[in-house]
């Protein structure tokens, strides 16, 4: 338990990085509730508010970081690249992928891995301001390069507009494709200024950049991230409200009385 | 229970309470655990159907550098197998793996690598060697192997009234045979486990949709007491039923611990998820409709054809809708099952209904079309307030309702009863209709709840091992909560997903939401209750819980409680029902159709939150219209691997693919069902989507699809039915 209590005192040191001090402060709990609350919370929980200090009696020490754990590795490759502003310098095994890189060594697991296949778009991550999928990159083919992952997006103790749009539409429900979603509807937006076309536009001989894209475009464009749990509608909608300031909502409505009364007499 | 304002409670349209750790990528799914001096598995699979294995060679793996172990059957531990000739699947069942040199299905695990690293591991996997003794007699081709079918002996056939009588009554008959392929869950996370032993004790984060069962079949596979094993599952990336049970890989990963006293972490790979996690199986469903003139029906009959694996015994039961849903005298279920050298099928998504409501409400339309009624009349017309079945009322039963709004939501009156007469160039527009119903089984729960007093403010911490796999049970527990105790849901943090915490019976069967709720306000109630006792307050006045705690002197409470189902609740049938609307366009070239709008009604009790519940439906939707787009297990006839092995092979929707979607709740709480007037809603959704838009391809091309899915090459070589005006 001695890590629960060393986290505990994290906490209370205010030693927060950006993301886990917005969590704590979008539940409202300011530093004085926020200490009130850690003294509360169980063991278990920690994997709830805390992600990477999980604590257990089995395994002697938490770790965050496995950059530079002395593996036997086959063809060993040494690699620089930049995660989230912070460098990196790996030793690595020349087959590992980005995805893996970032899940296993980094232990940044806000990407994931959902088909390793390049199938599903569970592992989307931005490369040098692209939408790239982090399971078809070598990581050893990443030198130098600017990677920005889900963990990346909060600045200053504050979500990025599209975090904040996908949790107040509802565009996910057991989370796991989310990240991927959230980087893939990020680097649109930028497509999307750009002018890039894609295969449902209808006119790509006249070049127009700051483009509003149609509900058809938002969802082809989309369709490399497999959502399984269905929540497209809602991810069409969040991805509307930072795109093109369209603030609909979710179509979901209670029959009234008088339709109650209607239907059963009909 | 009066609302305090500002507690969010019960009802509220909230935000996820968890969105935020998953928009930022800090919610942690069962591999993510960062667990020090953890080491990979991968499993490795036959690749034949049925036979031996004869020889192992794993001299090239066992050299390679960070490779560690190599498990087979030779040096596996030994665990608990399977009794009896092909007992039932259950969410608790055993799960020995790698006990045996035979084969029973291409694709079962018949190793594990053990190394220092994923790359190691997996190249590692592709070294070992196996040959085998094949035995030719593998059942593989269901098509071909229909004189097999057994009738299981589990009490499943059921008949009431007289056939015979029934159709000789009938001025119409409808017979007509449905077919839904093999279809995968596919949950976007991966099944995937860290677990350890350390000294007898088993500790397993692993993606379980009912921890409870997790450790039921962890201790009963290792013949070690349940309570040296715990199970975290504090995020689930999706179920949909494939996680109800402990796949072997779990067993796998906690049996390569033991042997090489490091945790072990496992990932199924997404081509072992068509092979090492549940499928549901194909079904052929042979209907029976006979019905007046008037649109009295007077017999239904539902037979059904599937497969089961040769070790255990799944039969889902699609035959449940007709036994229930329309008031016929006449009626008869059937089931007959394959034994074939395939995986084990298992419960996915409505099982049962997603399936059997759309042979049922095909030949429901397809007997409205030949009596030349309005489908959705027809169904008004057989609707029942009394479960036939059970011979006992529902406690609710708004199917009516939910068919009359939601054909004036979706503009019903404008739908044009003559096939291919709805067109706009070179579409053919057609609307579908179909009812909607699902069994809402709530049981017994159990929670705890903590209560901190500080500086004036109470702060609720609630703890059950039930887990949220999507479905919005951190959220709706916490409305709970905030609702029964009076305080703002802020101040409300759920626990879930470990079993350290309350037994609850998980997230599976649209029982979630009612059990774990019920559960949460039961202790909420005692704590209160308790708190009032104490101190002589009488238990109907109005005292604040800051208050109560400072009467007792108290900054700390812990209570639980504990719900269950009534013994009213037996004396009624209860369902969840609903209605699905489609519009569908066709190209009347190509083949090539749009579903282009869907309109749902539910009927689902006491909506806890309705942003959470239109999450629900909408993914039920989608998933339905998977079914009939796109989702189908090939089975290769002669070797017996799926030949569909990626998402590259099987197609499920994508974004583009679904339409904008309208979902209608209808205010319901139904006290019989539980105190909270909860029913379930996770799986009705997806419950007769399918024939929702099939009826709607019908509507607008004449052709009658019977087999899922429908792609456009079968659309197009389609014959229009007889009697449809080209």
């Amino acid at each position: 338990m001695k890590n629960l209590e060393r986290w505990k005192e994290k906490i209370e040191l205010d030693d927060l990085n950006a993301d886990e001090r917005e969590i704590f402060n979008q539940m409202g709990m300011g530093k004085s509730s926020r200490r009130k609350f850690v003294k509360k919370v169980s063991a278990a929980s920690l994997s709830i508010w805390a992600s990477s200090y999980f604590s257990s009696e089995l395994y002697a020490n938490s770790v965050t970081d496995f950059s530079e754990k002395p593996w036997k590795l086959l063809n060993a490759v040494k690699v620089n690249f930049q995660v989230n502003d912070t460098s990196k310098t790996l030793t690595l095994d020349s087959r590992m992928s980005l995805l893996d890189a970032l899940r296993e060594r980094l232990t940044l697991t806000g990407t994931k891995k959902g088909c390793d296949h390049g199938q599903c778009g569970a592992c989307t991550v931005i490369i040098d301001g692209k939408r790239n999928l982090s399971c078809l990159t070598l990581a050893a083919t990443c030198e130098g390069k600017k990677i920005t992952t889900v963990e990346g997006f909060a600045s200053n103790g504050e979500m990025h507009p599209m975090q904040k749009a996908f949790l107040k539409h509802d565009g996910f429900q057991c989370g796991y494709c989310t990240p991927g979603q959230i980087c893939s509807s990020i680097a649109l937006l930028e497509e999307a200024k750009n002018g890039e076309a894609s295969y449902v536009t209808e006119d790509i001989k006249n070049f127009q950049s700051d483009l509003k894209l149609s509900e058809e475009e938002i969802r082809e464009r989309m369709s490399g991230n497999i959502c399984r749990c269905g929540a497209y509608n809602n991810i069409v909608l969040a991805f509307k409200e930072v795109h093109s300031g369209d603030d609909e909502m979710p179509t979901w409505e209670f029959a009234t009385q008088e339709q109650m009364d209607n239907a059963k007499n009909a | 229970m009066t609302k305090t304002l500002n507690t969010s409670g019960v009802g509220e349209a909230i935000n996820r309470v968890e969105g935020h750790l998953k928009v930022t990528g800090k919610a942690k799914y069962a591999s993510e655990f960062p667990v020090e001096n953890k080491v990979y598995g991968q499993g490795i699979n036959s690749t034949i159907a049925k036979g031996e294995i004869i020889s192992i060679d794993t001299s090239e793996a066992e050299k390679l550098e960070g490779v560690l172990k190599v498990i087979t059957y030779r040096n596996a531990e030994k665990l608990k197998t399977f009794e009896g000739e092909r007992p039932q699947i259950a969410t608790d069942s055993i799960a020995p793996v790698l006990q045996s040199n035979k084969v029973h299905y291409y694709g079962e695990y018949i190793g594990l690598v053990v190394a220092e690293t994923f790359e190691q591991a997996q190249y590692a996997a592709s070294l070992v060697k196996f040959e085998y003794k094949e035995d030719a007699a593998a059942v593989i081709n269901f098509e071909k192997s229909k004189s097999k079918a057994y009738t299981p002996d589990n009490g499943s056939n059921y008949s009431r009234g007289n056939m015979d009588k029934g159709l000789s009554e009938a001025d119409m008959v409808v017979e007509q045979t449905y077919n839904t392929p093999i279809e995968h869950h596919h949950p976007m996370e991966l099944h995937a486990t860290i677990a350890s032993w350390d000294n007898g004790k088993v500790l397993a984060y692993a993606s379980q949709q009912i921890v409870e069962d997790a450790i039921i079949a962890i201790s009963g596979t290792f013949q070690i007491p349940k309570k040296d094993v715990r199970v975290v599952s504090a995020f689930v990336g999706g179920g949909f039923g494939s996680k109800l049970n402990l796949d072997r890989h779990v067993i796998l990963a906690v049996m390569a611990s033991k042997m090489v006293g490091r945790p072990v972490q496992v990932t199924v790979t997404r081509t072992q998820m068509f092979t090492n996690t549940n499928m549901r199986q194909q079904n052929e469903q042979k209907m029976r409709v006979g019905a007046k003139n008037d649109g009295t029906l007077t017999a239904l009959s539902h037979e059904t054809l599937s497969h089961t694996s040769t070790t255990q015994e799944y039969q889902e039961p699609c035959g449940m809708v007709s036994k229930m849903l329309y008031n016929v005298p006449n009626n008869e279920v059937t089931y007959k099952l394959i034994p074939m050298n395939i995986q084990t099928p298992f419960a996915m998504r409505a099982p049962g209904e997603a399936t059997g409501s759309f042979a049922l409400e095909s030949a429901m339309d397809e007997m409205a079309w030949k009596l030349k009624m309005d489908p959705l009349e027809f169904r008004i017309k057989n609707d029942t307030q009394i479960d036939l079945h059970e011979n006992r009322p529902f406690s609710s039963r708004l199917l009516v309702e939910c068919l009359r709004i939601g054909a004036d939501k979706f503009g019903w009156k404008d739908r044009k009863s003559e096939p291919r007469s709805n067109k706009k160039g070179n579409w053919l527009i057609g609307y579908g209709v179909s009812a909607a119903s699902r069994n809402s089984p709530y049981q017994k729960s159990n929670a705890r709840v903590i209560l901190n007093l500080e500086e004036d403010e109470v702060h609720a911490t609630v703890q059950m091992d039930g887990t949220d796999i999507g479905t919005g049970s951190y959220t709706i527990v916490a409305q709970t909560a905030a609702e029964y105790l009076k305080i703002p849901v802020e101040q409300v943090t759920v626990e879930l997903g470990d079993s350290d915490f309350p037994v609850t019976p998980g997230s599976g069967g649209s029982w979630g939401a009612a059990s774990y709720c019920n559960g949460a306000r039961a202790a909420c109630e005692n704590a209160i209750k308790t708190l009032k006792n104490n101190r002589n307050i009488e238990e109907d006045e109005e005292v604040a819980l800051v208050e109560l705690l400072k009467k007792n002197q108290l900054t700390k409470f812990e209570a639980e409680g504990m719900a269950e189902p009534s013994a009213e609740f037996e004396k009624y049938s209860i369902f969840s029902f609903g209605a699905n609307f489609s519009e569908v366009w066709v190209d009347k070239d190509t083949g090539i159709y749009r579903i282009k709008r869907m309109v749902n009604v539910a009927s689902a009790g006491k909506i806890l939150n309705p942003k959470t519940a239109y999450g629900q439906i909408i993914g039920g939707l989608t998933m339905g219209a998977g079914m009939v787009i796109a989702e189908q297990t090939h089975v290769e006839p002669n070797f017996g691997n799926f030949i569909t092995r990626s998402f590259a092979d099987y197609h499920v929707p994508v974004n583009l693919d679904m339409a904008n979607t309208e979902v209608i709740f209808l205010p319901e709480e139904d006290k019989i069902a539980n105190k909270m007037g909860i029913k379930g809603i996770g799986e009705l959704g997806i419950t007769s989507v399918a024939a929702s838009i099939t009826n709607a391809i019908f509507n607008a091309t004449g052709k009658r699809m019977r087999s899922l899915p429908i792609t456009p090459e079968k659309l197009i070589e389609a014959k229009v039915e007889e009697g449809v005006v080209i």
